[in-house]
């Protein structure tokens, strides 16, 4: 019933640990080549959705596959497509980098100059020359991340489960990471990456499942997602802050009256829904430029995936929710 | 800075078991030689000589009830001691794998769940084996001798190493469940230093005063003790007496610790919550 051409399927996954549910009812699948990105707040359960399907937790119901076979009834058979790299870097401290790379490819079955050679390429490949004969402990946060990883390359996988491999990295190392990423769906690895950076999500997955306390609340592109809870605005700043009423004015039935009713004296924005695009903007301006309305800047906005998934999860602070969220004035 | 190839290779290999015990017990050998462990390991034995023999001969002397000298009774609770320092080495070393994430990588690969603790114990009989000689050499020195027939020698190490197992493998238990290397040493240390003094170890039973002398008598270090002395012998005209009544006690001590400590490690090992 699993098809095989799927490199992750899951199934109606349930997980319980005591009275507290972290999964429930989560069904999504990966295409081979495919990078998904598993986005969702701390606690959302995307590390416990990782667990399973790595075999290091049982679900309490539905069933999910990795590279055909199922986590249950074949978790050997799991273990050996994988690739896991978890939150904390999992490396022997004690060892140097070199001896990490073959430790593990010997583990993964190939022989001691297989093994040697394949740290060597990796070595190189990742950037590590100047450091792989240094214990790890003294490596830095992007150098033992990089190692990390490195060692789930020392076989090849056919899916790789990161989970949020860039949380604590400077921005040279995050972009290491990312190439790395691209390098996966290059040679047809599926990927699943968790995260709770959106940018990331945003800018390295083909799709996205958006998942907060256990259930996923949204998936798609990032394209469709952005569509999905928020379409485009149009922003107004006038050059004097004090124009503000007259901009409303102006506007006249382009402003819904309960972004009218929202604006307050410390207001420095106008923001209007522009269901038309460049039409709505061309509108406003026209208005504007008939009541004498001098502006510093007038711009068509998208939301930001971070606008998207404050929408999505409620978790917007300053707004009523949903979708007007986008459309209210900034204060 | 990472190409493509880096993810190519294309064959999968099929590990096999022996090699990934070997690799894995390696990985925790091959540290020891080089961060002052192996010589740690090495001199304990010899500090544990001269701080029990040194203080001790003097006062105990007088006292020891027939046997041929007091390093002749005092050489099995050197041993243990030096047997036991190792397994405290190995809850370190369980502790900070636990705590390194690196058991949940090694349980997410095609490795068998018990290799890890496997490995680690042949790890911990290379320690103990270490504890073993030196306590032996040591004893040597100060006048231990072996006087029973070479069987019982054999019996003597493989005792001691059959000790040193399961010591290693509680120590093991306890450190992969604290997950706090800081934290299992000091818990490892307080029961090595009650259970060796409150023990024939040191000096006979009759010494102690009488409403702990049943306590003393029946733990598992004054049975080991009790065993070990027979199989050692006491002086070339007595060889020991090595009857199950004075064995029994002391293998029936390590058959149930294992009986105890293998179990929970199979849980812990193979636990996915």
């Amino acid at each position: 019933m699993l098809s095989t051409d799927k490199a992750v399927v899951v199934h109606e996954i349930r997980k319980a640990f005591g009275s507290v549910v972290a999964l429930r009812d989560i069904s999504f699948e990966v295409e081979r080549g495919e990078v998904l990105g598993l986005l969702g707040p701390n606690g959302a359960g995307k590390t416990t959705m990782v667990d399973i399907l790595s075999t290091l937790t049982r679900p309490d119901h539905g069933h999910a596959s990795v590279a055909g076979h199922d986590v249950v009834a074949d978790p050997a058979g799991v273990r050996r497509s994988i690739m896991l790299t978890g939150q904390q870097v999992a490396l022997d401290d004690m060892l140097t980098g070199r001896e990490n790379l073959v430790m593990f490819g010997r583990l993964q079955g190939l022989r001691k100059s297989e093994a040697r050679l394949r740290a060597d390429d990796l070595i190189e490949q990742f950037d590590l020359d100047h450091a792989a004969d240094r214990h790890v402990s003294t490596y830095s946060g992007g150098m033992r991340r990089r190692i990390d990883i490195a060692c789930g390359l020392v076989v090849r996988p056919e899916v790789a489960f990161l989970d949020e491999p860039t949380t604590g990295l400077d921005p040279r190392s995050r972009q290491s990471i990312w190439d790395l990423v691209s390098d996966f769906k290059e040679a047809g690895i599926a990927t699943l990456l968790t995260t709770q950076y959106l940018e990331e999500a945003d800018i390295l997955s083909d799709r996205i499942v958006v998942i907060d306390h256990g259930t996923i609340i949204a998936e798609g592109t990032a394209d469709q997602l952005k569509e999905r809870t928020g379409a485009t605005y149009c922003e107004i700043v006038p050059r004097d802050l004090r124009d503000l009423p007259a901009v409303a004015e102006a506007l006249g039935a382009l402003l819904p009256d309960t972004t009218r009713a929202a604006l307050t004296p410390t207001s420095d924005r106008v923001a209007i829904p522009a269901p038309d695009g460049p039409n709505t903007l061309v509108q406003a301006v026209w208005q504007l430029a008939a009541a004498n309305v001098e502006l510093r800047d007038i711009a068509l906005r998208r939301p930001s995936l971070d606008e998207v998934f404050f929408a999505l999860t409620g978790e917007n602070t300053n707004s009523s929710g949903g979708r007007h969220a986008v459309a209210e004035v900034s204060s | 800075m990472i190409d493509a190839s880096a993810v190519r290779l294309p064959v999968r290999p099929t590990p096999s078991t022996i090699a990934q015990w070997w690799v894995l017990t390696i990985r925790v050998i091959a540290p020891t030689l080089r961060n002052g462990e192996l010589f740690t390991q090495a001199t304990a034995p010899i500090m544990f000589t001269v701080g029990f023999y040194l203080p001790l001969k003097q006062i105990m002397g007088a006292v020891n009830q027939g046997m041929g000298s007091y390093a002749q009774y005092l050489m099995p609770l050197i041993a243990l001691t030096a047997v036991a320092y190792a397994a405290v080495s190995a809850a370190f070393r369980a502790a900070t794998d636990a705590v390194q994430g690196i058991n949940r990588r090694f349980k997410a690969m095609p490795i068998g769940p018990l290799m890890p603790l496997g490995s680690r114990t042949s790890a911990s009989m290379y320690r103990c084996v270490i504890a073993l000689t030196v306590s032996l050499v040591c004893g040597h020195v100060i006048g231990f001798r072996f006087y029973g027939p070479v069987m019982h020698t054999v019996g003597f190490c493989v005792l001691m190493l059959l000790i040193g197992a399961v010591l290693s493998l509680l120590g093991d238990l306890i450190g992969a469940a604290n997950e706090n290397p800081e934290a299992t040493v000091p818990i490892l240390l307080l029961p090595q230093v009650l259970f060796g003094l409150l023990s024939v170890g040191v000096q006979p039973v009759e010494r102690f005063p009488e409403w702990i002398q049943p306590f003393v008598r029946d733990q598992p270090t004054s049975q080991f003790v009790y065993a070990l002395r027979a199989l050692a012998g006491e002086s070339p005209a007595t060889p020991g007496d090595v009857t199950w009544s004075v064995i029994g006690p002391a293998l029936a001590w390590v058959a149930g610790a294992a009986a105890v400590a293998i179990p929970l490690h199979i849980r812990v090992a193979s636990r996915r919550r």
